[in-house]
Parts: C-alpha cells; sequence; structure tokens
C-alpha cells in the first residue's frame, strides 16, 4: 500500500498491551485492551501496519454510540435481595430485555422495529409512522446552543434515514438539568450555570425546531444537582412514511451520494468522545454547529426524489459520519470511496478527518447508475448540494482512496464483527423500603403543602420553555402541550395529539405522543423506576384518548460509568422492568437508544449522573376527533378518580418537601392498570369524559388542582370517598403518586353509563367541579379542609420559571 | 472591509438586552442599569459603501424596529460605556454568515464576500473589568467556541 504525506501508518505491530493503551488514550479512540488487541492480531494476519484512516474507523465503527456494545456484550448480573443472591449470564441485555416483547408477540402493525434508524408502526392501509428519541447529552453540556440544536437536527435526519425517508411531523424534547437556582460558587469549575444550559438547550432546541418548520409538541424537564455538570437532552422526531418506502437494499454496483451540507472538522470524535467521561479539557472539535436551513432543503428534495424513486436506500450521517453511514450502507456489499471528492467547507483536512467529521445536515443515499443524472439535477434545482464519491462493490471490502492513493481497505466482515464481546460485571442490592411513620399534618399544613408542590421545579409550569417553541405549525397539533381558557390561564396537557391530514388525505386518524421519566424513584429503586416510566407514559396518551391496544414505546437510557458494577447493575433492573412491562402490557419497543458513560469530574473525583431512563409512548388512533384535554369544563359535572391511592411516597415531590426519607416507590400493577386504560378509550370513543388528566408527580391534590385552575373553575372532593388500600393520612391520600391512577370529569346524566363501563374496575366519585373557583379538599372522619382560590394555585404553579 | 451594526430604535423593546440584563442581576452582579443589544456583521470584499448600506437595509435590518450603522471597523472613539463583543472563533462554523454571503448573493450583488458575525452588548451604570469579565466568560461567551473582547 502506497500512502501519501497527508496518511501516516500507525505502527501496532509491534506493540506491548501497555503501548496499545496508550495508543488509544492519546488518539481518543475509546477502545479497550481486548479491542486493541483484535485489530493488532488483523493487521498482523495482513502483515502491515494499519493507516490512521483505518484505526480511526475501526474506532468509529465499534463506538458505544455506534455498536452499544456495552448492552449487547456480556453481563455477568448478581441481584442480592435479603441476603438471597440470584445470578444470571446476559449474553446480549437488549435483545434479552427491551427487544423481547416486539420479537415475542411479532405485531402485524409493527412495521419496522429495532432495525432501522427509527421504529415504524402503521398508520392506515397506505402508510406507517416513525418515531426516534436520540440523547445530545456531552455535546450540550459543552455547548448548549449548539449541543441542542444538532441533537433535533440529528433526530430529524434519523426520520429521513428511516426506510427511503419519512417526512417530520412533529418533535419532543425533554431535558434533565441542574437546580438552576445554584450559587454561582457551587458550579464545578470550567462548566456552564444550569441555569444558562437550560437556556442554551432550550434557546437551541427552538431555533433548529421552528426554522424548520417542525412543531415541538411534547416534552419534560426534570431538575436534579446530579446533572450539574451533566445535563441529558432527549430528542425525538415523528414522522410519517408510505408502506411502500419502509424497505431499503443497497446492491452492488450503487453509485454513493452525499446530500447535504459540506465537511469540515465539526464534531471529530463526537462517537468516541461519548465514550468517555466529560472534563474540562474536552475540545473544541468535539461542538457541532446546525444549519436547519440546509436540513429543511435537504428534506424537501430528498422526498421527492423518494417519490420519484431515484434512490435505493439513505441513511443520515450521525455520529462516526461518513464512517458509520456509507460503513452501515455497504455492510453486505462492500464500498469504494474517493475522500478527495467530498466537498470540504474549507482546506486543509487530512483523509481521517474527511472520513469521521460528524459536519452536521449530511445524508447518504445509493443511487442506481441509471438515475445519476436525474437525482442531482433535482437536488441542484433546489440549491442542494449532491456529490457522487463513490460505489457500492461486491468485493465485501472497504476501499478508501485519496488523490489516487488506497488509505484503507479492509474486511466489512472485520468492520462489523470483529469487535470482540466485552464481558462485565453487575451487581444490584435491592434496597429494602419500608412504609414511613404515618405523616400527620394539619389544614394549614396541607395547604402550604400544595402549593409548594405546585411551584416545585419538577411539577410548576414549564411556559417559559414551551411558548418559545413553535407547536402549530404544519397546522396539525390538535391536542396542545398547553391547555386551558386562555393565554393567562392553562394547565399541563398530558401528551400531544397530531392529526396528519395534510400528509394523509381524508384521514380521521390521528397520533398521540407522550413521555414518562422520573429518575427520583431510580435513586432507590430503578426496576420501579423504569415501572413508573412506562406506566405514566401510558398514562399520559391515554389520558387524551389513546387506544393502549395500538400503542409502542421507545427507550432512551441515559446512565452513569457501566464500568462500576452497581450502577450497570441498577441498569440490568431497569432492562428487566421494560421486558416485565411490555409483556404484561402487551406494548412493544420498537425502538431506543442508551447514553452511557454519563459521568463528569470535578476536582479529580468522578461522578456518575443518576440514572434517567425516558420512555416514549406513540399511539395511533382511529377518530382525531375522540380526544380530550384536562382542564374541568363545567360546573356540577361529576369528578372520578379512577384506581387505587396506596402508601407509596417514596421518591415523591411531598418525600422532597417534607424531607422524608422512608416510605415505598410506587409499584405498577399492570393488570389493573390495563383494563382502566381500555376503558378510558372506550369512555373517550362513546362521549362520555368531559375531561381526563394523569396523576403522577405531587399525587391527586395536584393533578385535581391542575385541572381547576387550567379551566379557571372550582371543585371539591371528598377525601374520604377515594379509595385506598389499607389506612392512609390524609397528606398520604393527597400526595401519593400511585400508578394505575387518572381523573375524570363526567357530565351526570352520563354518570350510570360511565359506572357501567367501569363495572368491575376500582373507582369513586369523589366530588363535583363548581362555578365559585375555589379548590377544596375535605375529610370530615379528620377534620381537614383545605380550601384554596384556584387563581392562586395557578399562580404559585406558573410563577416557578419565568426566566 | 465594512462593519455593519444593527440596533433596536428608540421606543421599540430590545428584548434580547432586557434578557441579557435580567440574566446578569441572576447571577448577583449589581451596577448595571440597563443593556443594548446590537448584532454586527462584518463583510470583507470588494463592495463600495453604498452597496453595503443596501445590504445592511434590505437584508439584515428590520426598517420598522431597526437602524443600522456602516462603519470601516476600525477603532472608533472610545466609547464611555463599556462594550463586550462576541464573535465565533476561527474554524467554528457560523452558519448565520453563511446564509448571509448567499442572502447578499441573491440580491444581486455578485462580488465575492467573506461575512462574519458577532454580538455587541453595550453595558450601561457601573461595572469593573472583572466584573465585565465575568459578564462576558458567564453569560455572553462560550469560550469554547468564542472569544470576546471588551472596549
Amino acid at each position: 500500500m502506497k500512502n501519501k504525506t497527508s496518511c501516516r501508518t500507525i505502527e501496532i505491530l509491534n506493540l506491548s498491551d501497555k503501548e496499545l493503551v496508550d495508543l488509544s488514550t492519546k488518539n481518543v479512540l475509546s477502545l479497550s485492551l481486548d479491542e486493541m488487541k483484535s485489530v493488532q492480531s488483523y493487521f498482523r494476519k495482513l502483515k502491515r501496519n494499519p493507516t490512521d484512516v483505518e484505526i480511526e474507523t475501526i474506532a468509529q465503527t465499534w463506538s458505544e454510540h455506534c455498536k452499544h456494545k456495552t448492552l449487547t456484550g456480556i453481563i455477568e448480573y448478581t441481584e442480592e435481595e435479603y441476603s438471597k443472591k440470584t445470578k444470571r449470564t446476559y449474553n446480549n441485555l437488549l435483545k434479552e430485555t427491551v427487544f423481547k416483547t416486539a420479537m415475542e408477540s411479532n405485531k402485524k402493525w409493527c412495521l419496522s422495529v429495532f432495525k432501522d434508524n427509527a421504529g415504524v408502526i402503521e398508520f392506515d392501509a397506505k402508510n406507517g409512522v416513525a418515531f426516534k428519541v436520540e440523547t445530545h447529552n456531552h455535546p450540550s453540556a459543552l455547548e448548549p446552543y449548539g449541543g441542542a440544536a444538532t441533537g433535533i437536527g440529528g433526530v430529524v435526519r434519523d426520520i429521513l434515514g428511516v426506510g427511503l425517508g419519512a417526512r417530520p411531523l412533529a418533535n419532543t424534547d425533554v431535558f434533565c438539568f441542574g437546580n438552576p437556582d445554584t450559587k454561582d460558587s457551587q458550579v464545578p469549575e470550567g462548566m456552564h450555570h444550569p441555569k444558562r444550559i437550560a437556556k442554551g438547550v432550550v434557546a437551541g432546541v427552538r431555533d433548529y425546531g421552528n426554522r424548520m418548520g417542525i412543531p415541538t409538541v411534547n416534552g419534560a424537564v426534570y431538575f436534579d444537582d446530579g446533572y450539574i455538570a451533566n445535563p441529558l437532552v432527549y430528542c425525538g422526531t415523528m414522522g410519517i412514511i408510505p408502506k411502500n418506502k419502509i424497505d431499503k437494499k443497497v446492491n452492488s454496483g450503487d453509485l454513493i451520494l452525499v446530500v447535504g451540507g459540506r465537511t469540515g472538522r465539526d464534531g471529530i470524535h463526537g462517537a468516541t468522545f461519548s465514550s468517555t467521561y466529560l472534563d474540562q479539557e474536552s475540545d473544541i472539535s468535539a461542538v457541532q454547529i446546525g444549519n436547519p436551513i440546509v436540513e429543511k432543503k435537504v428534506l424537501d428534495t430528498m422526498l421527492k426524489a423518494r417519490d420519484l424513486n431515484l434512490y435505493r436506500a439513505v441513511t443520515d450521517c450521525g455520529a462516526g459520519g461518513l464512517s458509520s453511514a456509507i460503513g452501515e450502507l455497504g455492510e453486505k456489499t462492500g464500498a469504494v470511496v474517493y475522500l478527495d471528492k467530498v466537498p470540504l467547507k474549507y482546506d486543509g483536512l487530512v483523509p481521517w478527518e474527511i472520513w469521521i467529521s460528524e459536519a452536521q445536515e449530511r445524508m447518504v443515499f445509493a443511487v442506481p447508475p441509471k438515475n445519476k443524472k436525474r437525482i442531482v439535477e433535482l437536488f441542484k434545482k433546489e440549491n442542494v448540494e449532491a456529490v457522487f464519491v463513490g460505489e457500492f462493490t461486491k468485493d465485501k471490502k472497504l476501499t478508501l482512496k485519496y488523490n489516487g492513493h488506497v488509505v484503507a481497505s479492509m474486511d466489512m466482515s472485520f468492520l462489523h464483527d470483529g469487535i470482540p464481546k466485552p464481558k462485565r460485571p453487575a451487581v444490584c442490592k435491592i434496597k429494602e423500603e419500608k412504609v414511613q411513620k404515618p405523616i400527620k399534618m394539619t389544614s394549614a399544613d396541607l395547604s402550604k403543602t400544595l402549593k409548594s408542590a405546585l411551584s416545585d421545579l419538577n411539577v410548576c409550569s414549564k411556559e417559559w420553555i414551551i411558548r418559545q417553541y413553535d407547536y402549530e405549525v404544519q397546522g396539525q397539533t390538535i391536542v396542545k402541550p398547553l391547555q386551558g381558557t386562555d393565554i393567562e390561564v392553562s394547565g399541563p396537557g398530558d401528551a400531544s395529539v397530531i392529526f396528519p391530514y395534510t400528509s394523509v388525505n381524508g384521514t380521521k386518524k390521528g397520533v398521540v405522543l407522550s413521555n414518562g421519566l422520573n429518575p427520583s424513584y431510580g435513586k432507590i429503586n430503578t426496576y420501579k423506576m423504569a415501572s413508573s416510566a412506562i406506566e405514566e407514559s401510558l398514562r399520559n396518551a391515554v389520558a387524551v384518548g389513546a387506544d393502549v391496544e395500538k400503542m409502542s414505546l421507545l427507550d432512551n437510557f441515559c446512565w452513569g460509568n457501566p464500568n462500576n458494577p452497581e450502577i450497570l447493575g441498577s441498569l440490568v433492573r431497569a432492562a428487566n422492568a421494560c421486558y416485565d412491562m411490555s409483556k404484561a402490557f402487551d406494548i412493544p419497543f420498537i425502538s431506543g437508544k442508551d447514553s452511557l458513560h454519563n459521568e463528569y469530574s470535578i476536582g479529580g473525583k468522578k461522578y456518575s449522573i443518576p440514572p434517567a431512563l425516558l420512555i416514549s409512548a406513540m399511539s395511533v388512533i382511529e377518530n382525531a376527533a375522540n380526544t380530550v384535554t384536562m382542564p374541568l369544563k363545567n360546573g356540577g359535572n361529576k369528578i372520578f378518580i379512577l384506581g387505587v391511592t396506596r402508601n407509596e411516597i417514596a421518591g415523591s415531590v411531598l418525600a422532597k418537601i417534607k424531607n422524608i426519607k422512608d416510605g415505598v416507590v410506587p409499584v405498577v400493577y399492570p393488570k389493573e392498570s390495563k383494563e382502566v386504560m381500555k376503558r378510558i378509550y372506550k369512555a373517550i370513543n362513546n362521549g362520555l369524559i368531559e375531561s381526563c388528566h394523569d396523576c403522577s408527580e405531587g399525587g391527586l391534590a395536584v393533578a385535581i388542582s391542575e385541572m381547576a385552575f387550567a379551566g379557571d373553575k372550582g371543585v371539591k372532593v371528598d377525601i374520604d370517598a377515594i379509595r385506598t388500600k389499607g389506612k392512609l393520612r390524609v397528606a398520604e391520600i393527597l400526595f401519593s403518586e400511585s400508578n394505575g391512577r387518572f381523573i375524570v370529569e363526567v357530565i351526570p346524566e352520563n354518570g350510570s353509563k360511565f359506572r357501567e363501563i367501569f363495572k368491575g374496575c376500582v373507582f369513586a366519585e369523589v366530588g363535583c367541579v363548581t362555578e365559585d373557583k375555589y379548590v377544596i379538599f375535605e375529610s370530615t372522619k379528620n377534620k381537614i379542609k383545605v380550601k384554596e382560590k384556584s387563581r392562586k394555585l395557578l399562580k404559585a404553579w406558573r410563577n416557578t420559571i419565568s426566566w | 472591509m465594512f462593519e455593519i451594526d444593527i440596533f433596536t430604535k428608540e421606543g421599540f423593546k430590545d428584548s434580547r438586552g432586557e434578557h441579557v440584563l435580567s440574566d446578569i442581576l441572576g447571577i448577583g452582579i449589581k451596577g448595571v442599569k440597563k443593556v443594548d443589544y446590537s448584532p454586527f456583521y462584518i463583510i470583507n470584499g470588494d463592495i463600495n459603501k453604498s452597496e453595503a448600506k443596501t445590504i445592511a437595509s434590505e437584508l439584515l435590518s428590520d426598517k420598522i424596529t431597526e437602524g443600522f450603522k456602516v462603519g470601516s471597523g476600525k477603532q472608533e472613539k472610545k466609547s464611555k460605556n463599556p462594550i463586550i463583543e462576541v464573535l465565533y472563533k476561527k474554524g467554528v462554523t457560523d452558519t448565520v454568515s453563511e446564509s448571509v454571503a448567499k442572502a447578499i448573493k441573491d440580491l444581486g450583488i455578485t462580488k465575492d464576500v467573506k461575512v462574519k458575525t458577532g454580538h455587541k452588548y453595550y453595558l450601561h451604570g457601573n461595572a469593573s473589568q472583572d466584573v465585565l469579565n465575568k459578564i462576558a466568560i458567564k453569560l455572553l461567551a462560550n469560550t469554547l467556541v468564542q472569544e470576546y473582547k471588551i472596549k
């Protein structure tokens, strides 16, 4: 092999173990010793040293970000409960837990599951809907605006790169930040203040989403000190795709077309960088800057090319850049790429930089030679740069050339399957949870606590964020994130509904998007955190009218360092919950993503983030008109609570406010819950429900207050009528965060029909809507009466975040 | 070379300036009474002043709410209030400047130009050099990708 000066040979054949590790660290390859040894033995067989291009390609392809090697590797798991140990070995944790229900149940309406850039389920006879949620944590910690913007840009490209391309209809965004009120002096050296991160991230999502003309319709924000130097930024996109465009296939001889942005030094080592922890020296080239206008042009033009059948496959350039995109498309065929043909932003890039750059807004297509002229003309007409850089071959090899010289030549099989399976130990000691001492509170105390709960950072209004997003663009958002009587009076919607009538002519159907997240449960019990997040996402969707029988889930694990057996153990527990719940609810996961190594160092000491599992749910409903919102509608209507209230206080907002250390984390009872969810769908479709709200953070007191102030109404609730399990104190009834509960408003005439539908479920009529605008919770048995003006509660809820 | 400064006209809301002021107060810095925000564009290329004015009025400013100033970019006489200027570091992709360069062509000015974008914050009130540095680093410039100057 001949080399030009722009490409170096890396001495590896004769390195000792220690030297191999040093080489990996020095070049930010993030490869373990075992992996470096596999590389060494491959090149020993070839009897030559690798080039820098080859080493970098391997590092990208084998990165945590691209291969998920921890969760697909071998995990030897030990669980300890009451000093009883059980052991289990996972050969591929994801396949054996999260994916498993989808594989077992094999539902006809699941059109593409865990194999493409996004999961796809059926929308109607002709179309599918695709949904994907990504994380962009590390870049957002360093450059919040650019990091979050490119997070949205990246996930939109995932939707463009699913099958032959879906049309994006809506974005979602979920964030975890440090406490925005942190004193400046307590922010770790060299890191941004959490409030600055929060503002930058919101601005990034706003500008990218709004400029691309995609509404941002659903989200959540969670604040905790544990995210102070390592925020979490989850970005999601949902899109619609014709069923006959879901499959892609690359043929030998197809040409490789790169479309969109030019390649620069941006985001070099993003994929391998995400496998390392953050410190002050994290460097500039890891930062990516987004350009939504370019991506919008790519979107519009590529969908035209798709409908003209001009290409056979497409994927996006995400982490790992061209290296990952072309490597994936050419896995079964082989590919030859002329790196000097790739359009550059500026001169001076060496071949390996061109190959792995994570410059944004690029897509890679496989184009049959006969369409060569037409596709380039189409892109040119819309001012989108499109350049052929090589072709897919038959030799199952990856060959890279630069100015006529071969700079890399490796077998695709080594690149994709040559990675040794890592083996990691994982341990989980299950903490015993015991019921706290009875919580006694006076009426005045309860009133105060209710206001504190409403203004708590994790409950309060996120209006300041939501109103910056265009959640109306495209004109298809029929259930919106803020719901109420006017702009000053609103409450938090449980889920959003998109009615895609502009993409699908004459349709009546809708798509429901929701999420569930609660890291505070995870600090005690990650199994319960995961199951609660799953149920919360389902409840949120069901509360607006989703069909629990046609629901799908996405998982997004953000965890600390998996080399720590206890941290990995807590992840295994959460993954197990994913399987157990999706099996019990019979709801498949269709796609997911993980971000591990969320760890940062302060003064030489390393900290891992509190584990966070975001669950996103998507449901297709038959009639988008049959949906409800959460504000109370009319005085005199009855209030029902569906589900049982249990003494489950651990991890709750009440526990945080009152500093209660003991308690039980809410458990999920899938059989009970699913039955209630099925019947809510029926009741909504029979027109029996006026408003419905999920009960989660802050419990019944918060949920009922939100419904009242959003509708500018009053409500009177008889605490003694609430169905509980065992004997609970008033504070426990009002603030327990038990799963499986909904609050529903029903007009008196529909009362008996409503009761008929829910026969056999646990539910109770607990009060009524009033026009006097007072929120009243009363227990004659305990001589408790909490009475607050709903406007006052609205103020408590609204005023926390108004930056 | 021309430097085009855009500013909010008297009587219109300068919301970015107001936000920066509230951020300054938010991190516990007292003494700053008002902040005026002004985006600016440095245009390099073979264009004349009247073309630069066309670019400023037709492309970069809103005729109703904003005014502009076309300067040579040389150090003008020192203003009595401090100004913090923020620009991208060399090598960082500046997408707005790319769009501006394209839009200048769309205006019919076909000469090749290079554009840089930046932000100016005019601070009114009292602030020591240390405080100005703190405001710049903590709020206005991400020194990973941007550099700032205090004038």
